[in-house]
């Protein structure tokens, strides 16, 4: 079992500091595509499958694919070899999450009682519990995530669409109406 | 079993390297990559919880990760939109370049 | 008091939520369609204002309170609970502020006629209201204080609306600033309250809210917290900043003569009947708490006098219509913070409300004025209109009584109860309010000879305003006139909280005979012998010379501000520059790794070391003291989020410090 973790561990801190650092954007998705899929082990082996499952159709088959797009519709997919991939001061960042990890999560950690192994040994395939839980305690909340991906889903289309299409858009549909209207 | 301690330390350094990736790099689209690698870590944490909390089946970790995976999606719908509408001005995403906010 | 928690009451929540959903519903409808956001406003004020007579008829009947609490949130074993109320206070608030805000609407309706963007206004009007009716049913301070919020948002929108003058958009951003300063104090109140007692509802079922007997006792029983107070006094006055700030007090009332670049009905829904009356409201709402310490009330008392005499010498030498108005609710509220301080709820919130309905018809009735002056509001440029525009002058000139105090209007019976009680509290007091009233008189008095009599003075001539425009100005007038008796007939003491009428003292009543027949006769004949007019300087000013100057530029408060809280800021200013400065020690290290990872660093060291930090940094921080902003604006995005993530870092140290894990 633990040796099982310490694989997907490696895996997905390998994913995800490749995916930092690499220069090729396509082969930093690729990486982080490989960090979502060790996550779903881990989840798999919390004896979360649902969220497993999930975890592999939003993060690896929407979110990856559609950074995987964003990439390829942005031009500078490499990046000239030259250019550097850090930012200005970046000593200092690396310096901030250095004290993060060492000031704040790691005591927090290492001052916590925490449990060894869980409570309950084994827990029963749970599809259906999270589907009559979802529908009882969390409707508002399921209600306003759905209201917020419609948001997300028109913000984006606002945001992305050009300025010129858009309103070349909105002209014709003006047009159009006018049309009926002096039919 | 693996001791909680081992999860919550993975989790812990995922986010960090998110950290440093939002921090250090200067490409917009891998500082988006890192803020998903550091939603990846949160979910890890609440799935750890809730696993090893004495009543897992109120599922409450798995509704808080579900609700944060939908959250993430809109958030990585809506950063990609802005990405590519800031490219397509600015022709570049290079966050050093972009520095309209000093006006 | 037989209070039981009865959830029937819960409809008067709806009281609200009319136009809280209305004004969502305008938002999202197309704004050109200006007739249906204007209709979906008004329905929904009606829906309110019926039911809000129905709780006032509720509470002709009721001893006591009616409240209703759930659980909002629960963290650990302490919940929070939310909840509405209903008794006398809110019942008659309640209709009064929906008929006022009715009124108020239809008034707009045609005021804002052609304003590009009428339904937008409409919008924020109805959020306005919500708020205020939110603030007037909360039984949880909590609740109110958010809906204290949401007064303070959109009076920031409604003040900035024309955000395109470049007085609107600052003024509003002083009335935010101003009132947040006063918030503050409240909400450490707020605070202060959950931490004695647990809790932040007002009434409970349990008998354990703050404003009753168990609830004051946990308070009272912290003697001595600061300065003498008890913790019940200390809350209070901490209460009472948030009021000096909403209700405009000394020393925060600089917002609200600015506040008069919003639009004409937006003026009279927030000085007259709504906000400025949040903070006399808070004050009467939490009245127990104020009592329970004997220095709070007389604080109330002694801030109420010392604004009512300055604001009322300050109108004294104003020219703008609405202005003069602004710094008569000002000497207003103070009288009603008198009134409040010496007598009781009763006293203060009579005059609050005879003062709502007789200041929103004078500030319709100005805007009325300025309407059919073509936007003109300098009383030196108006004149004769009494002639010109008749209904709106008699109305406004029955508003001028009413303020005055003359006799059997509505504000001569208020406005003697708070004389009364002061009188048999406090001589100074009594004597201050008592030429604050006189000044009342005669400062009206002059901008009525000004404004209505004698010549018009303006260029294109004035016209009468649309029947919409004057339907609600006459039925303020009415009010303003009978209002009074009605109320005192019907015996408002005791339907407010219980207590009996007090006995009137002949000398009092001779006082406030004498102060407003005698200020209203001494305006006229000084004003009306004295020539009036543009580049002319005032009666006044030819007796008293620099001293009016001195007024007219309001005591120079702002200046002084300026002189003083700005230079601080500037210091502050300073003070960040320096920790920026000490930020840029990165620097530093990063020329000690610079040999270890010299090629990273090459590029950056050069720039950073020589300029930064050597001779040029130093320099800077000499030179320039004031504005840090620009520097840690640089439209560097890393930068920022660093910047945040430092704040994160140093929740979290500070969180494992002070739990000491």
């Amino acid at each position: 079992m633990t040796i099982i973790f310490i694989i997907l561990s490696i895996t997905a801190l390998t994913g995800a500091i490749s995916a930092i650092f690499l220069k090729n954007l396509i082969y930093a998705v690729y990486s982080l595509l490989l960090l979502f899929v060790a996550i779903a082990g881990i989840f798999l082996m919390l004896m979360a499958e649902f969220l497993a499952v999930v975890q592999i159709l939003v993060y690896l088959g929407a979110i990856g694919i559609l950074v995987l797009f964003g990439v390829m519709m942005t031009r500078n997919i490499s990046g000239a070899s030259s250019e550097r991939i850090l930012s200005r001061g970046w000593f200092f960042g690396l310096v901030i999450s250095v004290l993060m990890l060492f000031g704040v999560l790691i005591p927090g950690l290492a001052f916590s009682e925490l449990s060894s192994s869980p409570a309950v040994e084994t827990i029963t395939p749970s599809v259906k519990e999270i589907g009559i839980q979802l529908m009882h305690l969390n409707t508002p909340a399921l209600w306003l995530t759905a209201v917020l991906l419609t948001a997300a889903l028109i913000g984006a289309v606002v945001v992305a669409v050009p300025r010129n299409y858009s309103s070349k858009l909105f002209l014709t549909y003006k047009l159009e109406n006018k049309n009926k209207s002096s039919k | 079993m693996i001791p909680l301690e081992y999860i919550l330390l993975l989790s812990a350094m995922l986010f960090t390297v998110g950290l440093v990736g939002v921090l250090t790099r200067k490409h917009a689209i891998i500082v988006l990559i890192s803020v998903e690698i550091m939603l990846n870590a949160a979910n890890l944490n609440f799935i750890a919880f809730w696993r090893y909390n004495p009543s897992p089946d109120l599922h409450m970790g798995t509704m808080f990760s579900l609700f944060a995976i939908a959250v993430a999606g809109a958030e990585v719908t809506v950063g990609l939109a802005l990405v590519i509408a800031i490219y397509r001005h600015y022709q570049t995403l290079d966050t050093e370049a972009l520095n309209r906010l000093k006006e | 008091m037989a209070a039981v928690s009865q959830s029937e009451i819960l409809w008067i929540a709806l009281i609200p939520l009319l136009p809280l959903v209305a004004s969502l519903v305008i938002a999202l409808i197309n704004p050109k369609s200006k007739g249906l956001g204007v209709s979906i406003a008004m329905i929904a004020m009606l829906g309110s204002l019926v039911l809000s007579f129905k709780a006032f008829y509720m509470t002709w009947h009721l001893d006591g309170a009616l409240f209703f609490n759930f659980e909002w949130l629960r963290a650990g074993s302490q919940s929070v609970e939310l909840g509405v109320l209903l008794n006398s206070l809110t019942g008659s608030m309640l209709a009064m502020v929906t008929f006022v805000g009715l009124l108020i609407f239809i008034f707009a309706g045609s005021y804002m006629d052609h304003d590009e963007r009428k339904t937008r206004f409409f919008c924020y009007l109805c959020l306005f209201a919500s708020g205020m009716l939110g603030l007037l049913i909360a039984n949880s301070i909590l609740l109110l204080f958010m809906c204290w919020e949401i007064v303070g948002l959109a009076s920031y929108l409604l003040i900035g609306f024309w955000f395109h003058k470049p007085e609107a958009a600052k003024a509003a951003q002083k009335a935010f600033i101003a009132t947040r300063v006063g918030d503050i104090g409240f909400l450490i109140g707020i605070l202060l309250v959950f931490k004695y007692t647990g809790t932040f509802v007002f009434y409970s079922s349990n008998g354990l809210g703050i404003l009753q007997d168990i609830g004051l006792t946990m308070l009272t029983s912290h003697t001595n917290v600061i300065l003498g107070l008890n913790a019940a006094g200390l809350v209070a006055l901490l209460f009472f900043v948030g009021a000096i700030g909403k209700s405009g007090q000394l020393p925060l009332h600089i917002w609200l003569p600015d506040a008069m670049e919003g639009p004409t009905p937006v003026s009279a829904l927030i000085h007259a009947a709504t906000m400025v009356a949040a903070g006399v409201f808070l004050v009467a709402r939490t009245y127990p708490l104020f009592a329970a310490d004997p220095i709070t009330l007389s604080v109330v008392a002694w801030f109420g006098a010392a604004t009512a005499l300055f604001a009322a010498i300050i109108a004294l030498a104003q020219y703008d219509i609405k202005r003069i108005l602004a710094f008569s609710t000002v000497s207003q509220l103070g009288l009603m913070m008198v009134g409040l301080g010496t007598g009781g709820v009763a006293t203060g919130m009579f005059h609050l409300l005879t003062h709502a309905f007789f200041k929103a018809l004078l500030f319709l009735g100005a805007g009325s004025i300025i309407h059919g002056c073509h936007d003109e509001q300098d009383i030196r440029k108006m004149g004769g209109l009494l002639k010109y525009m008749p209904t709106s002058s008699v109305c406004y000139l029955f508003g001028t009584l009413a303020l005055c105090a003359f006799p059997f209007t509505a504000g001569f019976f208020s406005k003697d109860a708070i004389l009364l009680t002061a009188w048999s509290k406090s001589q100074p007091i009594f004597w201050i309010s008592a030429s604050a009233s006189f000044l009342t008189a005669v400062y009206m008095t002059r901008q009525c000879v000004y404004v209505f009599l004698g010549k018009y003075r303006g260029r294109k001539s004035p016209h009468e305003s649309s029947l919409q425009m004057t339907v609600p100005l006459m039925i303020l007038a009415v009010i303003s006139l009978v209002g009074g008796y009605v109320a005192t007939s019907f015996h408002v003491n005791h339907y407010l909280d219980g207590s009996d009428h007090a006995e009137h003292l002949q000398i009092v009543v001779i006082i406030s005979y004498c102060i407003s027949l005698g200020g209203i006769f001494l305006g006229y004949v000084f004003y009306k012998r004295g020539k009036l007019g543009e580049g002319l300087p005032d009666p006044l000013e030819l007796l008293i010379g620099p001293i009016y100057r001195v007024m007219e530029n309001r005591f120079y408060v702002d200046e002084v501000y300026n002189g003083t809280i700005y230079k601080v800021w500037d210091g502050l200013g300073c003070f960040a520059q320096l920790i920026d400065e000490i930020l840029n020690l990165k620097k530093l290290i990063t020329v000690g790794i610079v040999r270890f990872f010299a090629k990273f660093f090459a590029e950056t060291t050069d720039e950073k070391f020589i300029n930064g930090l050597a001779f040029d940094g130093v320099c800077h921080v000499v030179q320039e003291s004031a504005p840090i902003a620009t520097r840690m604006q640089n439209g560097f995005f890393s930068g920022y989020l660093r910047t945040v993530s430092i704040g994160v870092l140093l929740l979290g140290i500070i969180m494992w410090v002070s739990f000491g894990s």
